[in-house]
């Protein structure tokens, strides 16, 4: 079945020559290399390491970021890119999300010359990889009060403490870790091999199961001391990369959910019930129109997020409500998707199932659908809802 | 008008498509001149029923497939008018030589041709039809088993004439059919094979008529996963590959709507399959209700007449 | 060292639904032009073919503004010279009239090596690389299906199954699809190909000497027919020769 993006408005119209290019690329590597595997990849639970290395020779990590061998593409550009690549599979845009906008950001806007040319470049071509250490097993939506630290031992720093859920963080080269340094949150590069440090792979997930999924250990671990990120403090550090990351899902959610709204087409119009295409049932009309409709808000949203993020006239609000929104729909429309699929939709010969198990994380991480909410709630109100204590 | 005739010809016989171009030009009231390269095929051209001359042109070009040096002593040798040969991979690079010579257009793979000269030709791999006319000279190149063959009778005047040209193709190394089985992706004929056949040693059946016609054998994903030896690259559906063959054989496939999705644009589908309400005979355009066992050695048989 | 000229043209996606509307397909109901197939083949041939031995590729299309994108594409795999001809006056040309403008741009590249599909994926001719071969007193090779770029030999069909050929330059080589995997571009690529001057030509392609009178949708296919019984078989492969035309 060739696939056709749902482009209801004709928004991709409003790309560039270039991003257009770029969408192409990512598009046919997609359809080419990641969906004939994806299944296989699911079952086993691995991300394959054929992946990272495309994804370093077309030159889309980091996409946004300009200098030290990065892309320098548009905002524009890189939503395209997480689009065309959850299109395929949520784990697929995680891995890209969090090479880029968690660990890759973070060294190129608060990091020092030495570090970014040590680490940047070869992050761009996908021959070190990288990940982002936040959450704790304790502390998920409040992460100003984790519990892990740095202590200052003159010659070094020693880490303690543990991180959880960190995508790509078995697999990864280096980790930006962030831990209190005398009570305030600083960032830390920790490189694989470092004593005191270990990452096993949390096993289990019925969710972004190509995603290698982690656990961050640290048991004294000694790091040496140019390895802080000079250029922040504070709960900034993080939340900066969280907004180009759940930028990225804005629009990649999209993807995911044109593939659903795709397939479901296609199933409704050759599927024979009451010897009719189900296709042409009211009730089946519907679910698709609604899912036509949704999406095109969505795509409206996300296209108009990029021109802000482009043109910087964004606040984290603005993206708030896309990531929010998109996620939702894109949910609600994977689910929908799995109706009209009947039975079938069970299977793995169709995306749905799969798609819709991954939207269930995507719902939650990089702040939880609720969390979003409530951020806008006090943008509104001018009251934060977030905790009772003040 | 004047119609030469380029005759196609395989080892040292004519092709049976130059029947086919005699019968075409025969159709528009010409009695065509058929050149023979290097004189093969002559005798038999001039027992062919309406033509009006057979030119043996021999020269040491013709030792090898060169279309330049062909156009150029085809050239020498032929008269005014039209052109025609067959579209096949060397005829249409003669043709269009010669074409290019004289400064005439050429139009290839022509399936209807009438007085005037009109013709129509596929475009867009047969998903529409152009339709032309050119009144002056042309090269055309007829597609093979569309237009009615000459049959015997004829004894036209037999000459031969020395024309050459500058070969500037050397073969290094012939190299034999290969027996390497064809990917599904890559081919126009198909032969698929579902769980009912029993074991993936039956696909042995299926591969031999494959070889004969040049086509791809693929499966049912219920095939591949029940069987080791039938690999998840011959899959043919949802999850396997979506092919767009010219034909396209499904045998003890009863076809789910997983497979269904990966095949059923093919330009035709015969399926053969022993259970008369098996879905596989909704989109069929030839079904035959019948046992694998009972069909697969007539197909074969019957496809092997057709070569 | 070598210059290639590829031959590359504008074509609606291959999965594109092909409509006639008032006597001609419906071109702009296409939403995806692509580069045709074959001549994708053609490329990647002359890109491994400068990568192995030097030399340079000038990419040649012929077509209206919106071809120039089969030439960007080109310049995200890395071909710098970009040529397309173009007159707005023109339609239905010939193949005379392709192939002499065609040629005179492969002259001005100063090539002496030309690759292009074997055939385009919507008129499905396989015309013009003889043709332009013809113009330029060169020698053509056709549906060739794998070359070695080192020794420079190409393998094309026989009655035998194939051979290697080796072919005096001046020459020109139309492939089909071959054994070699098409480069993607990347990101890098792209940017340059933003940069990347196309050169717009046009010259006198002179008179067309054929008259086109419309485009048909194919026959509809009769309706599905069941047989029962082994015995029928002959009279199925029957149909498929005489009424599908397909064995």
């Amino acid at each position: 079945m060739v696939y056709e993006a749902l482009d209801f408005y004709d928004i991709d119209s409003q790309l560039t020559e270039e991003e257009l290019m770029v969408r192409d690329m990512v598009r046919d590597w997609v359809e080419e290399e990641v969906l004939p595997k994806i299944e296989e990849a699911c079952s086993e639970g691995v991300f394959p390491d054929e992946w990272r290395v495309s994804l370093g020779e077309m030159g889309v990590l980091g996409a946004p970021l300009e200098g030290y061998g990065c892309p320098g593409l548009s905002y524009t550009a890189y939503g395209v890119i997480c689009r065309e690549l959850e299109r395929g599979d949520s784990g697929l845009r995680s891995f890209a999300s969090v090479q880029g906008s968690l660990a890759m950001y973070p060294i190129w806007d608060f990091g020092s010359e030495e570090q970014k040319q040590k680490y940047l470049p070869k992050m761009a071509t996908g021959e070190l990889i990288g990940c982002f250490g936040l959450t704790e097993p304790d502390y998920g939506s409040n992460p100003g009060d984790m519990v892990t630290r740095a202590e200052d031992k003159g010659d070094h720093y020693l880490l303690n403490g543990a991180k959880m859920w960190i995508t790509n963080g078995t697999t990864s080269d280096l980790a930006v870790v962030w831990a209190k340094l005398e009570g305030v949150i600083r960032g830390f590069i920790v490189e694989t091999g470092d004593e005191g440090y270990s990452a096993p792979e949390m096993k289990g997930k019925h969710s972004l199961k190509a995603s290698v999924t982690s656990e961050l250990v640290f048991q004294d671990c000694k790091i040496p001391k140019d390895r802080i990120l000079p250029g922040v403090k504070g709960l900034k550090g993080p939340f900066s990369c969280l907004n180009n990351a759940r930028f990225g899902i804005s629009w990649g959610a999209l993807g995911a959910a044109q593939a659903c709204f795709h397939s479901a087409k296609e199933y409704a119009l050759s599927r024979i019930q009451f010897d009719q295409p189900i296709a042409s049932y009211q009730l089946v009309q519907n679910k698709l129109s609604w899912m036509l409709r949704e999406i095109t808000k969505g795509q409206l949203l996300a296209l108009e997020l990029a021109r802000k993020k482009d043109n910087g006239s964004w606040i984290p609000e603005h993206i708030s409500l896309a990531k929010m929104n998109n996620v939702d729909i894109a949910l609600d429309i994977a689910r929908m998707a799995r109706d009209i699929h009947g039975a079938n939709g069970i299977l793995d010969e169709y995306c749905i199932m799969r798609h819709m198990a991954n939207l269930e994380s995507v719902k939650t991480y990089e702040g939880t659908h609720d969390i979003h909410n409530l951020i806008l709630g006090r943008h509104i109100t001018g009251i934060q809802s977030f905790t009772r204590s003040l | 008008m004047e119609i030469t005739i380029i005759a196609e010809t395989q080892g040292n016989q004519l092709h049976a498509v130059t029947r086919q171009l005699v019968g075409a030009a025969s159709s528009l009231g010409v009695s065509p001149t058929i050149l023979c390269a290097g004189g093969v095929g002559a005798d038999e051209a001039s027992g062919i029923s309406g033509v009006g001359k057979v030119l043996s042109v021999n020269g040491d070009c013709f030792s090898t497939f060169d279309g330049g040096a062909w156009a150029t002593a085809f050239d020498a040798a032929a008269g005014e008018g039209v052109i025609m040969g067959a579209a096949t991979a060397q005829g249409r690079d003669v043709v269009s030589r010669i074409a290019a010579r004289r400064n005439i257009p050429v139009v290839q793979d022509v399936v209807t041709l009438s007085d005037g000269l009109n013709m129509t030709h596929p475009i867009y791999s047969g998903k529409a039809m152009q339709d032309v006319t050119i009144s002056g000279s042309c090269g055309i190149t007829l597609r093979a088993n569309t237009f009615s063959p000459a049959g015997d009778g004829g004894s036209a005047e037999s000459a031969t004439v020395q024309q050459s040209g500058d070969v500037k193709i050397a073969v290094k190394e012939a190299i034999a059919k290969a027996s390497e089985r064809l990917d599904v992706s890559d081919a126009d004929i198909i032969i698929s094979g579902g769980r009912g056949m029993g074991n993936p040693e039956n696909f042995d059946k299926l591969y031999s008529i494959a070889e004969g016609v040049g086509a791809a054998v693929g499966a049912s994903r219920a095939a591949v996963d029940a069987w080791d030896p039938i690999p998840h690259s011959m899959q043919v559906g949802q999850t396997g590959k979506t092919v767009n063959p010219s034909l396209y054989i499904a045998v003890g496939i009863s076809g789910a709507i997983q497979h269904l999705a990966g095949m059923r644009t093919s330009k035709y589908i015969v399926a053969i399959n022993k259970d008369p309400e098996a879905p596989i005979f909704k989109v069929a355009d030839y079904g035959i209700v019948s046992t694998w066992e009972e069909a697969l050695p007539i197909l074969a048989s019957e496809i092997a007449k057709l070569q | 060292m070598v210059e290639i000229a590829v031959l590359l043209k504008q074509v609606p996606d291959t999965n594109a639904k092909i409509a006639v509307v008032g006597g001609r397909v419906d071109e702009s109901a296409v939403t995806s032009w692509v580069t045709s197939p074959y001549d994708e083949y053609a490329l990647e041939a002359a890109l491994q073919l400068v990568e192995a031995g030097g030399g340079s590729i000038t990419a040649i299309t012929l077509g209206p503004m919106r071809a120039d994108k089969v030439l960007k594409d080109a310049a995200a795999l890395g071909v710098t010279k970009l040529v397309r001809i173009w007159n707005d006056e023109w339609l239905d040309l010939d193949s005379n009239q392709v192939q002499s403008v065609l040629a005179e741009a492969i002259k001005e590249s100063g090539a002496d090596l030309v690759f292009c599909g074997k055939q385009s994926a919507d008129r499905n001719q396989g015309s013009t690389g003889p043709g332009v071969a013809e113009i330029l007193g060169a020698a053509c090779v056709v549906e060739v299906s794998d070359f070695n770029a080192a020794e420079q030999f190409y393998l094309r069909p026989a009655a035998s199954g194939s051979e290697k050929v080796t072919v005096n330059y001046p020459a020109v080589i139309t492939f089909t699809k071959t054994e070699s995997e098409l480069r993607r571009p990347n990101v890098r690529g792209i940017m340059m190909s933003k940069k990347a001057q196309i050169n717009l030509v046009s010259s006198d392609a002179g008179a067309s000497q054929v008259t086109f009178k419309g485009h048909t949708s194919p026959a509809e296919k009769p309706p599905g027919k069941t047989f029962e019984g082994s015995d029928s078989v002959p009279e199925v492969v029957g149909l498929l020769r005489d009424e599908a035309k397909v064995l």
